[in-house]
C-alpha cells in the first residue's frame, strides 16, 4: 500500500515564458515533515500552491493521499493550508472565527481546547478583536491557531515563521513537532533553517527537487 | 526646521509636471468623451429628470412636502458626513498633508468645492419640493425656495465639517439626521393614509421664504467664518479617511465596480464597533448561527429595514400594480442583504470555507435561512401595511409575503455571489454607442432571480382579491425556484462557491 501523503512527479509550471518549476519530483511519506528551502522566486510557493490544488500545473502529476488534489470537502477536511491568506468574516471576532471552525468540524470548542490554543498563540487578549484590526503578526498567529485547532492529516504552510517574534517561532515550531508526533504530515516552505529543525521537519532544497529523478 | 512653502506653487508644479507626461490628444479625447457622455445621457433622461424635479402639476400635499424636506435634509447631511465632507485627493493626502505647507491654504479649495456641491444639491432639493407642492403659477419671491435649499445645503456642510473634527458631535449629529429621515418617512406614510390637503395658491408665503433665506444666510456666514478659522485644526486622520473615501468612489466609478464601496463601508462599520465574543447558538447549523450573530450585531440596520417596509406604501401606493410588485420584490433585497457580507466574503476568497471544510451546497443551503426569514417577514409586513392602508384588495397578503421569502433569499445569494465586474466581456453595440456587458450583468444579478416572484406581480397587476390558491402557487414557485438555484449553482463535492476553478 502506498504510504505517501504527497507524491509529485515531473511537475512543470511556467509564468508566461519563464519556467518556474521544471520536472519537479517530491515524495512526502505519511507522518513526515518536509521543509522546502531556497532563495526567493525559485518556486517554493508555486509548488505548495500546486500541491494544495490552488494552482494548475502545466504538466506533471500530483497525488495527495493517493488522489489528485481537488476542491472536494473531503480534501479540505484532510488538508489545511496557509498558502493564501484568508479574508475574514465581517462582524466576527477572533474567538468567534475559532469557534466557527471548531463547530464546522463537529468539535465542541471547549473540548477542542479553543481558549488554551488562543492563549498559547498569545492572542487570548485580542479574542474580542475583529481580525482585520490585528497586527500582521497577530493575524499570522490567528491563522495558524485556526489551522491547528481543527482536525487534519496534512498541513501545507508557506513560511509559517513569517512575521512572528522569536518566542512565537519557538511556540509554532513546538506545535508542528507535536502535530508530526501525532501522525500528521507537514509540507512547508521556509527561509529559517533553525525553525525547520525545531519543528522536526527534514529540509530539502528546491534546487535539488528539480534534479531528483523519479524512482 | 524646514520653512513653510506656498502650497499654490507646489500644486502648480504638480499640474505642470503631470500635463508634461500626458499626451495632449489623450487629454482632449478624455474631455471629448466626458462631454459626449454628459450630452448623450442628458439627452436621454432630461425629460425624466425634469418630471422628477418639476412635474407639470403639483402632485404632493403640504405634509408630503414637509416630509420630503426632512428626508432631503437628513439624507444630504449623512451623505456629506460619509464623504468627509472635507477631502483631498489621495496623492495630495499622502504628499501635501505631511508637507510644510499652510494647512488652511491646502484645505480651502476643498472647502469651496464641497460648499458648492452641497449648495447645488440643496438647491435641487428645494426646487423639487417647490415643484411637487406649490400650486402653479409660482409667483416671484415665493420661488426663492431653491435659494433656501442652497443655503440649507451650505449650512449642513459647515455643520458636517464641525462634526468631522469631533467624534462626539459626529455621532450625535448623525443620530439626529437619522431621526429626521425617520420622521420624514413617517410623514409620507401618514400622508399616504389620510390624503393630507394640497398647498393653497401662494405657498410658500413670501415673508416666510425671505425670513428663512435671511436667517440661513446669517447662519452660513457665521459658520463659514468659524470653519475657515478652524480649518487647519481638522484632524489628519479624518482627512486621510475622507481621501480614501473619495479615492474609492473614483475607483468604483472608473472601474464601474460598486463592490469597492460596499466593502469600504462594511470595513469601516466593523472597525468602529467594539464587540464582545459570544457563543454561537448550538441548536442551529453552524453558518445559520453565524448569520444570526451578525444579525444581532446590526440592530440599527434592522430598524432601517423595518422602517423601509413603509416606503412602497409611502411612495408607490398609486403606482400601477406591476410597478408596485416589482418595487416590493426589489425592496426585499435590502432585508436579505443584512447578513450578505458573509456570502460576499466566501465568494471573494474561499480560504475560510476551505478551512471550515463545508461543501458549497451545505454552505449556501445554510446561508439561505436567515435572508429567507428576513425577506419573508419584510414582504409580509410591506404587503400587510399596503393592505392595511387600503391600497390592496382583500386577501391573505401577509401570507403571500411569507411565501416570497425563498425568492428574496435566492436573489440575495445570487447578488452577493456575483463577484467583481468582468470587464473582459464583449461590449454590445447599440445606436447610442457601445455598452459594456460586465457591469450590466452585475447590475441585474439577483434581479433575474426575482422573476420567481412573477405570480405576485401578476396578482398585483390584475388588482383582484388574493385567494389562498394564489398564495400556494407563489409558495410552490418560490420553493421550487430556490431549490433549483441551489442545485444549479452548488455541488455537494465542491467547496468553492464559484464553479470556475
Amino acid at each position: 500500500m502506498d504510504q505517501s501523503a504527497i507524491k509529485v512527479r515531473d511537475l512543470s509550471v511556467s509564468y508566461g515564458s519563464t519556467p518556474v518549476l521544471v520536472a519537479v519530483h517530491l515524495t512526502v511519506p505519511v507522518g513526515a515533515g518536509v521543509c522546502v528551502t531556497g532563495e526567493n522566486g525559485i518556486g517554493k510557493s508555486t509548488l505548495l500552491r500546486c500541491v494544495a490544488s490552488l494552482q494548475r500545473a502545466d504538466a506533471g502529476e500530483i497525488r495527495v493521499f493517493g488522489r489528485p488534489p481537488g476542491s472536494t470537502p473531503e480534501f479540505w477536511r484532510a488538508v489545511v493550508t496557509t498558502v493564501e491568506p484568508p479574508t475574514w468574516y465581517p462582524g466576527l471576532t477572533a474567538r468567534e472565527h475559532a469557534e466557527l471552525v471548531c463547530r464546522a468540524h463537529g468539535l465542541d470548542p471547549a473540548a477542542a481546547g479553543l481558549d488554551e490554543t488562543l492563549e498559547r498563540f498569545g492572542i487570548a487578549g485580542h479574542a474580542d478583536a475583529i481580525p482585520p484590526s490585528l497586527s500582521s503578526g497577530q493575524k499570522q498567529r490567528l491563522t495558524l491557531a485556526l489551522s491547528l485547532l481543527r482536525p487534519s492529516r496534512l498541513l501545507i504552510l508557506d513560511e509559517p515563521e513569517q512575521r512572528l517574534d522569536p518566542e512565537g517561532r519557538a511556540m509554532v515550531a513546538g506545535l508542528l513537532r507535536d502535530y508530526l508526533a501525532a501522525g500528521g504530515t507537514v509540507l512547508m516552505a521556509s527561509h529559517d533553517d533553525a525553525f525547520a529543525a525545531a519543528a522536526g521537519t527534514g529540509m530539502v532544497s528546491m534546487a535539488d527537487l528539480h534534479a531528483v529523478a523519479a524512482p | 526646521m524646514t520653512a513653510p512653502v506656498a502650497v499654490a506653487g507646489i500644486r502648480r508644479w504638480v499640474r505642470r509636471t503631470q500635463s508634461a507626461h500626458r499626451d495632449g490628444r489623450e487629454t482632449l479625447g478624455n474631455v471629448y468623451f466626458a462631454a459626449l457622455f454628459v450630452l448623450i445621457v442628458g439627452g436621454m433622461v432630461h425629460k425624466q429628470i425634469a418630471a422628477v424635479v418639476w412635474p407639470g402639476t403639483p402632485n404632493a400635499s403640504l405634509l408630503a412636502g414637509g416630509s420630503l424636506v426632512l428626508i432631503i435634509t437628513g439624507g444630504l447631511y449623512l451623505t456629506l458626513r460619509r464623504l468627509g465632507p472635507l477631502a483631498l485627493s489621495r496623492p495630495a493626502a499622502s504628499w501635501l498633508l505631511t508637507a510644510p505647507v499652510s494647512r488652511r491654504r491646502l484645505l480651502l479649495p476643498s472647502l469651496w468645492v464641497a460648499l458648492l456641491g452641497a449648495a447645488v444639491a440643496g438647491a435641487v432639493g428645494g426646487l423639487a419640493v417647490l415643484g411637487h407642492v406649490a400650486a402653479r403659477p409660482v409667483p416671484g419671491a415665493d420661488a426663492l425656495l431653491p435659494l433656501v435649499g442652497a443655503l440649507l445645503g451650505g449650512a449642513l456642510l459647515l455643520v458636517a465639517l464641525g462634526a468631522q473634527a469631533d467624534r462626539w458631535w459626529s455621532a450625535w449629529s448623525d443620530n439626529a439626521a437619522y431621526l429626521l429621515i425617520a420622521v420624514g418617512l413617517a410623514g409620507l406614510v401618514v400622508d399616504s393614509a389620510v390624503g393630507a390637503p394640497r398647498a393653497d395658491q401662494g405657498w410658500p408665503a413670501e415673508p416666510v421664504v425671505t425670513t428663512l433665506a435671511g436667517a440661513l444666510a446669517v447662519v452660513v456666514i457665521v459658520l463659514l467664518l468659524l470653519a475657515v478659522r478652524r480649518l487647519a485644526a481638522t484632524p489628519n486622520e479624518r482627512i486621510m479617511e475622507a481621501a480614501k473615501t473619495s479615492g474609492t468612489l473614483f475607483d468604483s466609478a472608473y472601474g464601474m465596480e460598486p463592490s469597492f464601496v460596499t466593502e469600504m463601508v462594511e470595513r469601516r462599520y466593523w472597525a468602529r464597533r467594539k464587540l464582545r465574543s459570544r457563543r454561537l447558538w448550538r441548536r442551529v447549523p453552524v453558518l445559520v448561527a453565524q448569520d444570526l450573530l451578525l444579525l444581532r450585531r446590526r440592530p440599527r440596520r434592522l430598524l432601517w429595514v423595518a422602517a423601509a417596509t413603509t416606503l412602497p406604501a409611502a411612495l408607490l401606493a398609486d403606482a400601477p400594480g406591476w410597478l408596485l410588485g416589482l418595487a416590493v420584490l426589489i425592496g426585499g433585497l435590502m432585508a436579505g442583504g443584512v447578513t450578505a457580507g458573509t456570502i460576499r466574503t466566501d465568494a471573494g476568497n474561499p480560504m475560510l470555507l476551505r478551512l471550515l471544510g463545508l461543501s458549497s451546497r451545505t454552505a449556501i443551503s445554510q446561508r439561505l435561512w436567515v435572508p429567507g426569514v428576513l425577506c419573508g417577514l419584510w414582504y409580509a409586513a410591506t404587503l400587510g401595511l399596503l393592505q392595511g392602508l387600503g391600497d390592496l384588495p382583500a386577501g391573505p397578503w401577509w401570507a403571500l409575503g411569507l411565501a416570497l421569502g425563498p425568492v428574496g433569499a435566492a436573489a440575495t445569494m445570487r447578488k452577493s455571489r456575483v463577484g467583481f465586474v468582468d470587464n473582459g466581456l464583449t461590449p454590445v453595440d447599440t445606436p447610442m454607442g457601445s455598452l459594456s456587458t460586465g457591469p450590466l450583468i452585475n447590475a441585474v444579478a439577483g434581479l433575474d432571480v426575482l422573476l420567481l416572484g412573477l405570480p405576485t406581480i401578476v396578482q398585483l397587476a390584475q388588482g383582484g382579491p388574493l385567494s389562498w390558491t394564489g398564495v400556494v402557487v407563489q409558495a410552490a414557485v418560490a420553493v421550487i425556484g430556490a431549490r433549483a438555484y441551489l442545485s444549479a449553482t452548488t455541488e455537494p463535492d465542491r467547496v468553492e462557491l464559484s464553479g470556475k476553478r
